[in-house]
């Protein structure tokens, strides 16, 4: 790997352009079902999957700036704002692919999933090994999740997408029983971290105000999309799924920080105070934390200074980029804001080591 | 009242005695319906248990929620005669106060207290008002105890608006309300709607602070669905630990709805959600309010200067929001023993000051001791 500007974003956003389906479905087999744009009388213009309208907010891009969709623009606006790897998860799609996860015919989501999986191949990755390619995969039954995760990571991927509340999708088992075993194990097996991103499960973050203007709406929404994580957190850390997998690695994206050293400290404590001890948690939820898990931050400052209760090495740096809320094209700016006084090796290990370690890039 | 030992819990709870609604509620009116405790047998236990009732539905798992007032830390009293009269006679509790070097500490129900949603508002009303006037008794024995109204949710506004102005006559020096009422009850109005307005500014003309505690009913939805392969312990510790989850969202709504705005001079409280998460949600409200220049949207303050006109937050055990106290606000943070509950730092709650307060001033302790309460309260120290 080569880096030249010392910043690695594990977090950002790659904009499905309208061709990504329809050029790899069969139109014979899938017909309107296929993933496609639509013009509204208006003209405006939408996304639909399975003959469905996608109205999610934040997926609102058709086809508009060229660094949202195009790779080879992408590395343009990356230099601009001294970025060297990107680490991608998908818009359309749904932050955590959760999209196709909703979908009943499981044949017709594994051929969406797959569409995805490979254009981020031969769109992105294959362009610059600037781009660190996450998978997305099928929602359920769990061979069939494997059998992608295997597939995706033989072509080039190097992190699995999935859903943090899968049983709010459809009708499947509480993402904390053995049912999902085999998808912790294939991530641990073939060394991939399995990400939660935050916003898969809108049912966990307030709605604005329906008298909310737009960007006071939008504001909103990306602030509580990012604390939503807090409930998938205080589960994910007593559901002895990380006592299982123990080298099973876990990025929770788009999360920030302050929140989230909070709970580490409140999770030690509640815990000890209900005597969680005894039922087979030998290790402090923190501690578990920081064998295992990342959080991602991006405008974050003076949550910095509390970073020792998250760890450093559990750090990830980002630019969102291309969300309302991404520090772009003035991450530099943000960055030296942020990280101002710290210790060099924290100060690299936060911009770029943990990452590059975490990707194996 | 006199400062003695230098310390006021923002966040405690005080029981009231078993006769608390018999005693003040029409038997003829409501019969059997009023919250009482009665005996039944229970599969887990070989005697009969005692419960409270309200409306004939059982509250479960105990008789009191004060397992650290209890002779074995941790137990959760099965049969009223097993409760502690510290939990629940003022005069008593007084006693508890004392033992654990706390001046004053603010009351919030420990069940049945603060809802009654039986699908019946004069129901309510009457269990509210007869809760308002248990708890009202307490600031009568001692000014020590600082109580706080609940609210009749189902009625009119103007009866709410009257209910807490009576209660504030009666000695309440807050009022304590579900982070969303549309939650709770169909047909509630959300916490921004307009129908409660006329609530906000009584509030405050009558300076008496909205206190939103823990997940304030809130949590629940915001979370997702509970495992039911948790053991009681670790399904306790979960939903304990994502409560905090309300606050970090509520604070972004009262900023971005212009509801802190509009009511200037409320204050809002946030008890039982701990510090830390503020400057997360305070970095995030004003990243957002520049990148998206807000100012030009109707949000015309800054939020952090919003936060710290109007919002208290409470913490008990923590160390990482005190190491940002000058961000979040060294005038907007009190602390609490959360007594009789499961994480109290009684009795030694000053060992859990003096592990929070490290290399903290003399003077920034004074105020997130008693004195940032004492002026919330406007309690009168000489």
């Amino acid at each position: 790997m080569e880096i030249r500007y010392g910043v690695i974003s594990a977090d950002d956003h790659v904009c499905e352009h309208s061709e990504v389906w329809t050029k790899r479905l069969s139109k014979q087999k899938w017909g309107d079902r296929v993933p496609h744009v639509e013009a509204q009388a208006g003209g405006a213009q939408i996304w639909k999957i399975d003959g469905k309208p996608v109205s999610e907010p934040d997926t609102g891009f058709v086809d508009t700036t060229p660094a949202v969709y195009n790779a080879g623009e992408r590395l343009k606006a990356m230099d601009k704002d001294g970025i060297d790897y990107s680490v991608l998860y998908p818009t359309i799609s749904g932050m955590s692919g959760e999209w196709f996860g909703r979908l009943d015919d499981i044949d017709f989501e594994t051929a969406c999933v797959q569409a995805y999986n490979d254009w981020l191949i031969e769109e992105w990755a294959k362009v610059s090994p600037r781009f660190v390619p996450q998978c997305i995969v099928p929602l359920w039954p769990m061979d069939r999740t494997v059998a992608e995760i295997r597939r995706a990571v033989k072509t080039g991927h190097k992190g699995v997408i999935y859903p943090a509340s899968p049983m709010e999708l459809k009708s499947v088992p509480h993402i904390n029983e053995p049912d999902y075993d085999p998808l912790w194990s294939v991530c641990q097996e073939l060394n991939v971290p399995l990400c939660f991103h935050s916003g898969a499960s809108p049912k966990i973050q307030m709605r604005p105000d329906e008298n909310f203007s737009p960007a006071t709406a939008r504001a909103f929404s990306g602030i509580v999309r990012s604390v939503s994580s807090i409930a998938v957190l205080a589960n994910f850390l007593f559901s002895k799924v990380l006592y299982r997998f123990p080298n099973l690695k876990v990025v929770f994206a788009e999360s920030s920080l302050g929140w989230a050293a909070y709970e580490m400290e409140y999770a030690d404590y509640q815990s000890a105070a209900d005597g969680l001890g005894q039922e087979g948690y030998s290790l402090k939820p923190s501690e578990l934390f920081q064998r295992q898990c990342y959080f991602t931050c991006w405008y974050d400052c003076e949550s910095l200074r509390v970073r020792r209760y998250v760890g450093s090495g559990n750090i990830l740096w980002s630019t969102n980029f291309p969300l309302e809320t991404s520090t772009w094209p003035e991450t530099r700016k943000h960055l030296e804001r942020a990280l101002a006084g710290m210790p060099e090796n924290e100060r690299r290990q936060i911009q770029w080591e943990n990452a590059a370690k975490l990707y194996s890039l | 009242m006199k400062i003695k030992f230098g310390l006021i819990s923002s966040d405690s709870h005080g029981q009231l005695g078993k006769d608390a609604y018999t005693a003040r509620m029409s038997a003829q009116k409501w019969g059997d319906r009023i919250p009482h405790v009665i005996e039944v047998n229970e599969e887990k236990f070989s005697h009969p248990v005692e419960r409270w009732v309200v409306n004939g539905e059982i509250q479960g798992g105990n008789v009191c929620n004060c397992p650290t007032a209890m002779k074995e830390r941790g137990y959760y009293p099965q049969r009223w005669e097993e409760v502690p009269r510290e939990v629940y006679d003022p005069a008593q509790r007084l006693i508890a106060l004392d033992r654990d070097r706390v001046d004053a500490e603010v009351l919030f129900p420990n069940g049945p207290g603060g809802t009654f949603f039986y699908d019946d508002p004069a129901f309510e009303l009457d269990c509210v008002r007869a809760y308002n006037d248990a708890m009202a008794e307490y600031r009568r024995v001692s000014d020590r105890f600082i109580p706080l109204a609940a609210i009749p949710y189902m009625s009119p506004i103007e009866t709410i608006v009257a209910e807490v102005e009576r209660a504030v006559k009666a000695g309440h020096l807050g009022i304590n309300m579900l982070a969303d009422p549309s939650v709770a009850v169909k047909g509630l109005k959300n916490i921004g709607d307009p129908f409660w307005h006329q609530l906000w500014s009584t509030c405050q003309e009558l300076g008496v602070g909205v206190h939103l505690h823990a997940s304030a009913g809130l949590a629940g939805k915001l979370s997702l669905p509970q495992w039911k392969g948790y053991s009681r312990r670790q399904s306790h510790c979960v939903s304990t630990l994502r409560n905090f989850c309300t606050a970090t969202q509520i604070v972004p709504y009262l900023v971005f709805s212009g509801m802190l705005e509009k009511f200037p001079k409320l204050n809002w409280v946030f008890a039982e959600t701990g510090l830390g998460w503020v400057s997360s949600v305070l970095e995030a409200c004003e990243h957002e309010w520049e990148k998206n220049r807000l100012w030009t949207e109707g949000i015309k303050a800054r939020p952090s200067e919003l936060f710290r006109r109007q919002i208290y937050v409470d913490f008990w055990f923590e160390t990482v929001g005190i190491e940002m106290r000058d961000f979040i606000g060294i005038d907007r943070i009190l602390w609490e023993s959360d007594f009789p509950h499961i994480t109290s730092t009684y009795p030694n709650s000053w060992d859990a000051v003096e592990h929070s307060l490290q290399g903290v001033s003399p003077a920034d302790r004074e105020k997130v001791l008693f004195r940032n309460a004492a002026r919330l309260y406007r309690l009168d120290l000489n």
